[in-house]
């Protein structure tokens, strides 16, 4: 521990935060700025027969009325990810255009946009467009979708599949060694449909500036970089220098923010076409139905045991929604961040999963805190509890008896699953055994017991998870399909004055990077945290990026950042030598000053940043200045792991889940802020915990949505959750340089089948063994009456 | 979204039978009607402008009514489109003679709907049907009072 590392030092930007006065993309106003509104389609599948703009061309004060036969975008938005069918042919990918042309995909899909000089006459005109559709039967459950008779989404292919793939052993040997199992445990599911709901809207402003021939785009994204990237390279073909992305302030995004959205390419094509700066900002209802919803896995799943318990062999047959076109990470979700863990924390000797992706009626599936991940951790953990109560057997022992021993990955290579990954290190039993500590196992299972005989209903839910984060070593990933490298940047610059800029790739969107990066590279460097700057969110300053996701900012931009600082520490070495008439071998840093050893005789880190830019007296050969940049590229993912365990009572009279304890061990490896990871777990505790007893988009047969607000979509509120408790054990990842693994998503990961486990449990003795999340008053109901 | 529900009204099933077929007294007992026109037999243009809560705006299509059994049943066809998204509705009314010269109506049906509407939620939407009903079947009460003065 250092000055400030391990500290929970106060997060610097809630001062902003709290006092309102944060910089997000719709508290922008340029001058000249025109507004935009979306005519969107009410149907999920239609033809469109007639886009009428003359009443609405006519309305005061429209600036410009644009549909689909403008010509905006003709390739449309790319996918960033490649995920071959099994038998080697290419994934479908359709063009994902900016406003529809002739047919509508899904519901809320962009017909025309209008321009107007205010955002009220833009919504009035918007309304005297009209639009003439032929209604088409629409499809939006996975695997009905891929039913012979299904609607098509994209009738070029003669089905609704993007691909079906697999990963895993050979599905005949899984297959033949569950055919000999001692016991098998079989599960049918629906890893439900959620929307994402960031507290801030999707929020764009392009500006063109004539005079300089350039575009910004300023825009509410998790990577400006790789916005900019895909915006200028594959939507719009316009060089990528002369366009500048700034994401300032951005109120959380989940995953949902990393993708490209139409409307982003949609505005900077139009900020040119009008000469003047447009804005749109999503409203609530907007975000229902065009913000990139998560999960919607139809999931079969088979796991066999042995008669001691020891599971043989995992085979598993999934569906998984893509929505109406792929967006920028969609079939990354249910491939390679999601059958990438079927190992799980278990030494699970053979493994097979099987993903149909089809294209439906719906908006698009993306990344959702954990993507892919929560998904394979429910099945595990929801699969080995059912196992667990099939062969009487407690579900902790199931557990002891299955885990993959501790490993440090420091001396040895790691542990090589069966599922193309190697785990960095990691104590599975560990968490475990602290968790059931923290509970007091032993004694709940006594008052469980008690409780029941007084006609209560008390259940505990125990899920062990690992995910893979750190996203991601590029060649591994650009083996499996990825189109970009996923290292990241990190550039320190230190002033004359011996003040110092950070630069990071990664974004901020909630997290607290600002906080974080100011804390290691103070003590890094020895200096006070007041004399460091996070920058971060404006390519114009940052050298290049690629974003924040997949638990990679700290792991993967940090190791950047410490990089750059090593570099300034060995630049500053050799002008502290030259100043003290040292060797530098005979110097030593450490409380922001070199020191030769032994003697009293040192420098200071800002009388050395004076030399490097005022190089009077300076070692000969020496480059002026102290700037540094850096590219880190991970040489695996970080794998983070814990236990979290739900106990729940159910209301025997209305089937309502009271969550009354819920316990989270997680090992993230260092903890560079406790009260940072405490944050970041708690919340994503509550966003599990919303998957399992409340939150679900549904769309009807026809692709309506009728979960379209608050009133019938359920988030989780204060009083749903009990003080979450936390602890954690900590097994430093073994190859980056802060020891870091990741916290952002490990919440959400855990969480889920913690809850249902504990609904499950609590109603074992009434002969449930399952029950579809979210696990609502009336399903609960329902079973227990079964 | 499931329309269901039983009225009695005080008139005998001849006189409820006759009225619901007159463009007159349709015009006359459908809430926030602005203009019925026949278009043919038991086919109407119609334009309405509702106002209930969240659920606001003007509904234009058609109105229909088919399946006739003389005093006995009849289907109502509803297709309105709205700013908020569009309706399709297909009720089935039954007439069915009561106490006192009174009727019984009892009327099932389907309410299909797109766009901000089938986001509102089934709870004020039918909430909102129920109460257009009321109105509805209060008016027509009236004009049958109001006929048999």
């Amino acid at each position: 521990m250092g000055n400030f590392i391990g500290k929970s030092v106060k997060r610097r930007e809630d001062a902003r935060f709290l006092r309102g006065a944060g910089r997000y993309t719709d508290d922008i106003k340029l001058p000249k700025m025109t507004q935009a509104a979306f005519v969107r389609s009410p149907y999920a599948h239609a033809k469109v027969l007639n886009i009428d703009i003359s009443e609405a061309q006519k309305a005061d004060g429209v600036v410009a009325i644009y549909t689909g036969q403008d010509g905006c975008g003709a390739y449309g938005v790319p996918c960033g990810w490649q995920v071959n069918f099994k038998n080697g042919d290419t994934m479908r990918e359709p063009v994902h255009p900016l406003l529809a042309k002739d047919k509508i995909r899904h519901l809320g899909e962009a017909v025309a946009i209008v321009v107007a000089e205010t955002l009220e006459l833009a919504r009035d005109a918007a309304e005297l467009v009209e639009v003439d559709y032929e209604e088409l039967p629409a499809v939006t459950d996975p695997k009905k979708a891929m039913e012979p008779s299904a609607p098509l989404v994209h009738e070029e292919w003669g089905d609704n599949a993007a691909f079906d793939w697999c990963i895993g052993n050979d599905r005949t040997e899984v297959e033949a060694a569950l055919a000999s199992a001692h016991h098998v445990t079989e599960m049918e599911y629906r890893n439900h449909r959620v929307a994402p709901n960031a507290m801030e809207p999707r929020s764009y402003i392009a500006d063109y500036d004539i005079n300089a021939g350039k575009w910004t785009l300023y825009t509410s994204t998790q990577n400006p970089h790789l916005i900019r990237l895909l915006l200028c390279a594959f939507v719009l073909g316009i060089p990528e220098h002369k366009v500048r992305v700034v994401s300032y302030d951005v109120g959380g995004g989940f995953g949902s923010k990393i993708y490209h959205y139409t409307e982003e390419a949609l505005l900077t094509w139009i900020s040119k076409e009008i000469g003047r700066p447009v804005k749109w900002t999503s409203d609530r209802s907007e975000a229902f139905l065009t913000d990139a919803h998560g999960r919607d896995h139809v999931v079969h799943s088979k796991m066999g045991f042995d008669k001691d318990g020891k599971i043989v062999a995992h085979l598993t047959d999934e569906y998984c929604a893509m929505g109406a076109y792929l967006s920028t990470f969609a079939p990354a979700v249910p491939t390679y961040l999601h059958g990438t863990l079927f190992q799980g924390v278990y030494t699970t000797p053979l493994i097979h999963l099987n993903v149909v992706a089809p294209f439906t009626h719906t908006v698009v599936v993306d990344a959702y805190r954990g993507a892919g991940r929560p998904e394979a951790t429910y099945l595990l953990e929801r699969i080995i509890s059912k196992a667990a109560k099939e062969m009487k057997m407690d579900p902790a022992d199931i557990r002891f008896k299955n885990f993959i021993p501790p490993f440090d990955g420091i001396d040895e290579p790691g542990y090589q699953t069966q599922v193309a990954l190697q785990y960095d290190s990691g104590n599975y039993e560990g968490v475990l055994k602290r968790g059931l500590e923290m509970l007091g196992y032993e004694d709940f299972r006594k008052e469980q017991t008690k409780a029941r005989k007084n006609g209560k209903l008390l259940g505990v839910g125990i899920s062990t998870y690992i995910e893979g984060c750190g996203i991601a070593p590029s060649a591994v990933v650009g083996s499996l399909g990825a189109r970009a490298g996923l290292f990241e940047v990190g550039h320190v610059r230190v002033q004359p004055t011996g003040k110092v800029q950070v630069f990071t790739g990664t974004h901020s969107h909630g997290q607290g990077h600002e906080t974080v990066f100011a804390q290691f590279v103070a003590d890094k460097l020895g200096i006070p945290m007041d004399d460091i700057e996070i920058e971060h969110g404006d390519t114009d300053q940052v050298a290049f990026g690629m974003g924040t996701y997949g638990s990679r900012s700290l792991a993967v931009g940090g190791s950047a950042i410490i990089k750059s600082v090593e570099k300034v520490l060995e630049k500053g070495a050799k002008i502290a030598a030259h100043k003290l008439e040292a060797a530098e071998k005979d110097l030593e840093y450490a409380e922001g000053k070199w020191t030769v050893k032994g003697t009293d005789k040192s420098i200071s880190f800002g009388d050395v940043s004076l030399t490097a830019y005022v190089p009077h007296d300076y070692p000969e050969g020496l480059e002026p200045g102290l700037d540094f940049s850096s590219f880190y590229d991970p040489s695996n993912f970080t794998y983070p792991f814990g236990t979290h365990i739900a106990v729940v009572e159910v209301d025997k009279d209305t089937g309502k889940v009271d969550l009354q304890r819920f316990i989270a061990c997680d090992d993230v490896g260092n903890v560079m802020n406790p009260m940072i990871v405490d944050g970041q777990i708690q919340g994503g505790v509550v966003q599990g915990v919303g998957q399992a007893l409340l939150e679900e988009v549904v769309y009807d047969d026809s692709g309506q949505m009728i979960t379209g607000s608050y009133m019938d979509y359920a988030m989780p509120r204060a009083d749903d959750v009990p003080m979450i408790e936390t602890d954690r054990t900590v097994t430093p990842c073994p190859h980056n340089p802060l020891g870091v693994k990741g916290a952002g998503e490990a919440g959400a990961i855990g969480s889920t089948p913690a809850v249902v486990n504990a609904v499950v449990d609590a109603l074992s003795h009434l002969g449930v063994t399952d029950i579809q999340m979210p696990v609502t008053p009336q399903r609960v109901w329902k079973a227990m009456q079964n | 979204m499931k329309i269901s529900g039983t009225r009695q009204i005080g008139a005998p099933r001849s006189e409820v039978w006759k009225m619901l077929l007159d463009p007159v007294i349709l015009e006359k007992v459908t809430p926030g009607i602005k203009k019925l026109e026949s278009q043919g037999i038991d086919n109407y243009n119609a334009v309405s402008s509702i106002g209930i809560g969240p659920v606001r705006g003007v509904f234009e299509g058609t109105l229909s009514v088919k399946e006739k059994v003389q005093e006995e049943s009849c289907v109502l066809v509803v297709d309105q489109k709205s700013k908020m998204g569009n309706v399709i509705a297909e009720i089935r009314m039954l007439f069915m003679p009561s106490e006192g010269g009174k009727t019984q109506v009892e009327y099932t049906g389907e309410a299909k709907m797109s766009g901000t509407l089938a986001r509102m939620g089934q709870r004020i939407m039918s909430g909102v049907v129920s109460t257009l009903s009321k109105q509805f079947f209060e008016a027509l009460e009236k004009e049958v009072e109001e006929q048999t003065i």
